[in-house]
Formats: C-alpha cells, sequence, structure tokens
C-alpha cells in the first residue's frame, strides 16, 4: 500500500525490487536492448525514457567505418526475420564524437558493442573508447554471421574466442561481455572458454544463420544470400542455450533472443539468465523494451516477487 | 544547362536543411505512435486497395512525401510494420493506397471499417517545394502515383502550374488519375496494353512534357528502372530532380539500417534522409531491388 502512492515517477514498475548486478554494474531492472537493435538510442528517444531501461547496448563499433552489405538486407520469415546488414557504422571516432557524447548525457548505463575483422581491431576500439568516462561495459561481439572476416568466425571455435577475450581483458578493467554465437556444436564450451579468459559476463544468442529464397524470381531475398535469423522463431533455441550455458559457467548470462514481453524475459531468468536484452522486438514497437521491464515487474507482483533477482535460475525442475 | 544543373542541386540542399527546422518546429519536432481506425477499404483496381484511416494528429502534420509505418496484423506468423506512403491527407484522415504483393498487404486488403492499428508517422524526408517553381513535372509509375498525389495538391496550392506524365500497365491502374486531373494543368497517360493514353513506357511521356511544359523540377516515383530513366532525362534537360526511393523496412525510424540507399555521400537511410532523394546523389547500380511486401 505504501509503494502505491508513491509519485508516479516510479510507475508501474512500483513495489518490486528490479535491480540486478551484472558483473560489478549495478542495473536497475534486468532489460537491456540488443546491439544493432537500437542503434545508439537516439532514435527511440522519442517513444522511450531512456533512463527507464537497464542498460543500452549499442550498434557495433569498428575501428574504422564499415560500409555494410548489399541490399536487400532483410528478409521477413515466419514469426521472424533474417538481416544482413554488415556491421555498418561510421567507425569509432565518429561514435564518440556524435553518439557517445550524445548517450552521456542520458541517465543509462551504455553498453558499446565491440567488433572487428582482426583481434587487433577489437583491442584498438577499446583502447580508444578507455580514454571516455561514458562507458560501463564493452560487449564483444565474436558472433556477427554477416561480415566475411572476424565476427562469427571468432565465436564459433574455442580458441579464437579465447584469444580475443585475452586480449580486450587486457585492454580493460572495465566489464567485459562476450556476445556468443548459436551456431556451434556446444555452446557450453565456447562460453566456458571465455569465461577462463576474464569475460566478466556471457550475452546470447546472437542471430542464427539462415536463407530465404523468393520462389518466383529464383533468387535469395537476401544480397549476401544468407543472414541472421532474431525474433520469437528463435526463442526456443536461445531459452535453451541460455539454460545450458547458466549450468555451465560462473559468469553472469545475458538472455538473447525473440524476447516480445515481460513474460518472455521472465522465462530466460528462470532459465538462468541475470539480465536479457530485447532486439527484433524494438522494430516492431519501438517501445518494446520498456513495455518488457512493466512486464517484468507485473509478473512479480502477480507472483508475488518482491526482488526479480529471487528469479534468476529459479526453474523447477 | 551546367550552371542550372549545379545550382539545383546546392539549392535543395539548403531548403531542405530549413525546411527540416521548420517542420520541427510546427509538429514539436517528432513523429509518435498513433492509434488509426479504418474508415474505408476499397479495391480501386486490380491488386490495388485505398485504405482510408482516421488519423488526426497525423493528417494534420504529414508533408508530401512522408509515410507512416503501420503494424497491419497482430499475432499473425509476420511481425514487421510495412512503411506507406500518405496518399492524400484531409480532415483528420489519411488515405494509403497499396498493392497486394505478400502477406502484409493480403491481410491489410482484409481490414474491415472500424478496426483499429497502430501507426507511427508521419516519417521521413518528403518532397522539397522550393521557393520560386512555377512550373512542375511530376511522373509516376503504378504504384508510384501514392507519394505524388498530396504533392500535387500541395503544389496547386501555391499555384505552381503541374503537369504530371503517369504510366501503369491498364487503363484501370492508373490509380489517383482523378486526383490529378483535379489540380493539375495536364495530365498525360501511357499504357502497357494501350488502353489508355500512349502505349508503351511513361518514360515517352515523361521526356515530351520536360521538353513542352519547361519544368522547374521534375518529382518521380515508380520502378526503379523507370525512375532512373526519367532522372536521366531531367538531368539531360538540366532540370533539378527528385525520387522517393522504396526499400524494404524493419524500424521505420533510422535505427535497423535495412533501408540503405548508396549515395555519392555514402549509404544514407531510406526511412529518415529520403524516402525522397535529390536524384543526383543517388548511385543507382547500388541502390538494390525493388521489395515485395
Amino acid at each position: 500500500m505504501e509503494q502505491e502512492s508513491r509519485p508516479v515517477t516510479s510507475g508501474p514498475t512500483s513495489g518490486v525490487d528490479l535491480s540486478v548486478d551484472l558483473a560489478g554494474l549495478s542495473l536497475r531492472n534486468p532489460v537491456m536492448t540488443a546491439s544493432g537493435t537500437f542503434a545508439s538510442g537516439r532514435e527511440f528517444a522519442d517513444f522511450v525514457d531512456l533512463s527507464r531501461l537497464g542498460a543500452i547496448v549499442t550498434k557495433g563499433v569498428s575501428v574504422q567505418a564499415w560500409a555494410g552489405n548489399d541490399s536487400p538486407r532483410i528478409a521477413e520469415t515466419a514469426s521472424g526475420m533474417l538481416n544482413s546488414i554488415g556491421l555498418q557504422n561510421p567507425g569509432v571516432e565518429a561514435f564518440v564524437a556524435k553518439d557517445l557524447a550524445w548517450l552521456a548525457t542520458q541517465d543509462v548505463p551504455v553498453v558499446v558493442n565491440v567488433s572487428g575483422h582482426s583481434v587487433d581491431e577489437y583491442v584498438r576500439v577499446v583502447g580508444r573508447l578507455e580514454r571516455e568516462p561514458g562507458v560501463a561495459a564493452y560487449e564483444v561481439n565474436i558472433s556477427c554471421p554477416n561480415v566475411d572476416e572476424g565476427g562469427m568466425a571468432f565465436g564459433t571455435a574455442c580458441a579464437p574466442a579465447a584469444e580475443v577475450t585475452r586480449s580486450v581483458r587486457a585492454a580493460t578493467k572495465r566489464p567485459v561481455i562476450v556476445k556468443l554465437s548459436p551456431n556451434v556444436t556446444d555452446i557450453a564450451e565456447i562460453a566456458r572458454a571465455v569465461e577462463a579468459e576474464g569475460a566478466d559476463a556471457v550475452s546470447l544468442i546472437n542471430t542464427l544463420l539462415g536463407m530465404s529464397i523468393d520462389a518466383r524470381t529464383r533468387r535469395p531475398r537476401l544480397a549476401r544470400g544468407v543472414g541472421g535469423l532474431s525474433g520469437p522463431a528463435i526463442k526456443p533455441v536461445a531459452l535453451r542455450m541460455v539454460w545450458q550455458v547458466a549450468a555451465a559457467v560462473r559468469v553472469p548470462v545475458i538472455g538473447v533472443g525473440g524476447i516480445m514481453t515481460g513474460e518472455d524475459a521472465v522465462e530466460f531468468i528462470l532459465a538462468g539468465a541475470t539480465a536479457v536484452q530485447v532486439g527484433t522486438a524494438n522494430f516492431v514497437d519501438p517501445t518494446a523494451s520498456v513495455r518488457v521491464v512493466d512486464g517484468i515487474a507485473e509478473y512479480c507482483r502477480e507472483q508475488g516477487v518482491t526482488h526479480v533477482s529471487d528469479l534468476i535460475g529459479a526453474l523447477k525442475s | 544547362m551546367d550552371a542550372t544543373r549545379v545550382a539545383g542541386p546546392g539549392a535543395i540542399v539548403r531548403a531542405r536543411g530549413a525546411a527540416v527546422t521548420c517542420a520541427g518546429t510546427e509538429r514539436e519536432g517528432h513523429p509518435l505512435l498513433e492509434i488509426v481506425r479504418v474508415q474505408r477499404n476499397e479495391r480501386v483496381a486490380e491488386g490495388v486497395g485505398l485504405l482510408v484511416l482516421g488519423a488526426p494528429r497525423i493528417a494534420a502534420s504529414v508533408q508530401p512525401g512522408q509515410f507512416v509505418h503501420l503494424r497491419v496484423a497482430r499475432g499473425a506468423d509476420f511481425l514487421l510494420r510495412r512503411p506507406f506512403s500518405v496518399h492524400g491527407a484531409a480532415d483528420s484522415r489519411i488515405e494509403i493506397l497499396y498493392q497486394v504483393l505478400g502477406r502484409g498487404t493480403r491481410a491489410m486488403a482484409e481490414l474491415a471499417q472500424g478496426e483499429e492499428l497502430d501507426a507511427i508517422g508521419p516519417l521521413g524526408h518528403g518532397w522539397e517545394i522550393q521557393e520560386g517553381v512555377s512550373r512542375a513535372l511530376l511522373v509516376a509509375g503504378g504504384l508510384g502515383a501514392a507519394p505524388l498525389g498530396l504533392l500535387a495538391e500541395r503544389l496547386a496550392e501555391r499555384g505552381v502550374a503541374v503537369s504530371v506524365a503517369q504510366g501503369a500497365p491498364t487503363a484501370e491502374r492508373l490509380v489517383a488519375r482523378e486526383r490529378f486531373a483535379g489540380v493539375a494543368r495536364r495530365v498525360e497517360v501511357a499504357t502497357d496494353d494501350g488502353s489508355a493514353g500512349e502505349r508503351g513506357f511513361v518514360t515517352v511521356v515523361s521526356e515530351r512534357l520536360l521538353a513542352e511544359d519547361r519544368p522547374d523540377v521534375v518529382y518521380v516515383c515508380g520502378p526503379e528502372v523507370m525512375a532512373r530513366a526519367v532522372t536521366a532525362q531531367a538531368a539531360t534537360a538540366g532540370v533539378p530532380c527528385q525520387v522517393s526511393l522504396e526499400r524494404l523496412m524493419a524500424c521505420g525510424i533510422g535505427a535497423c539500417l535495412s533501408c540503405v540507399v548508396t549515395t555519392r555521400d555514402g549509404r544514407k537511410r531510406a526511412c529518415v534522409d529520403g524516402p525522397v532523394f535529390d536524384a543526383e546523389e543517388v548511385c543507382w547500380d547500388g541502390a538494390g531491388v525493388p521489395p515485395r511486401h
């Protein structure tokens, strides 16, 4: 009752402690945005109060500007979509000047997603960002299926995944999150490899490599031929992998894949995720990220859960 | 001729900056969500529908060439919104012309009066209407007529003499022909089957009107091969040209980078930098293939 009479600023999340600790970061709630689906937040500021999010994860940033792939870059699929954007971004200097400077004025932790064609490029991006105060953590993208060099090539075998993690770890004291690819035989093995090299957390899953064909034109719908599948179609795969990885590592797990609602997010938390990322849902509904926050709070109130952290890994057998 | 060509695009760039500031002030900045209601949904030609939506906020603020991003179906196995140019806007209503091509537009054809959808809009950078323009040529190919309807009306309201070159497969599919006829000084058409106007491509008509009506500006929308041909005609004539391009789009608000157009200044986003571009900045060879909804 007391909570309900609080000012409206506490909103629909009142009465429930949504805060989580993620690798030393205190997040006001477990909801982050998935890299590449939220740009650097500015485009969404018209629709949501960014300060209501746990964290913003930026679009992947590389040393130099990347032009990305040819069009068409997306194809809709059953309950999902394929993309082959190809990590188009303006490079780290432009990112710092335009996006990071703006994000610093927003009351939300910023996790910068880091991409590279080589180990050295990952390290150089981090090295440049170390001079900037407004970065809460790095998410190392070793799982993008849409670039020819780097990207997923680092994330589908233990040795290169470990090497990237080790090199980035040595370049910063900030929390390092490694984003894992589902396009592997045993994702838990990769998770253990990056944990052993000092990753503070792992996020999973990135997109599943897929394809769409137009029977009428007899051509692939994506200019690149193949792309990454996302959206509700991949949620069961993501949940299974989060559950496996959470059992395999001690570091926190961030659950990603097809989350559209608060209840979807709760499923990932029950499977062992400390936090979640909302991705494709942002394209469908630009307010999706905040709706997920509210939905988690609603679930907690209904279920008599006072601390969302009590749900982490609380799956019953 | 060369002087005109150099000055033309430059002037557009300056006008563009001014228009952004101006529009920003008028509609207090930013596009937001609006729940819109279906007032009418009817077949206007084979495979083409006209959707009339009650959308007071969008109707009041939309500029010619802008689009709305519609969530056509909920709970269906397709997720993404569909972007549509606003064809007409008046009295708290907007009109959308759509071609039934895929799952989204098939669902759209089933929408009944009174149904509500969520819309984001108005979005995008529309047509520039420069000061001092007294004659304009509008070139529409097929459903490319959609974003030109509101433009024709707004030009006429400003006293601009409007000529329209319109092409379609058949006479029936010369959608919006009446709207153009109501405000334009001249409408000339071409059809693939010769059922109206000239038999053949609209580019024959646009070339003639470009020579006869000596427009100050050309506005074009249609299949990319046709739009590209018209922009080449305008360039040869030394007339500034703007083109509205269609791309597959996910977010519609500048975040996902699905809808990129290759320009002389690198890749730009059709959803926020376009869909209307200065024709001279478009690199056609990198422009991609037409989308299917």
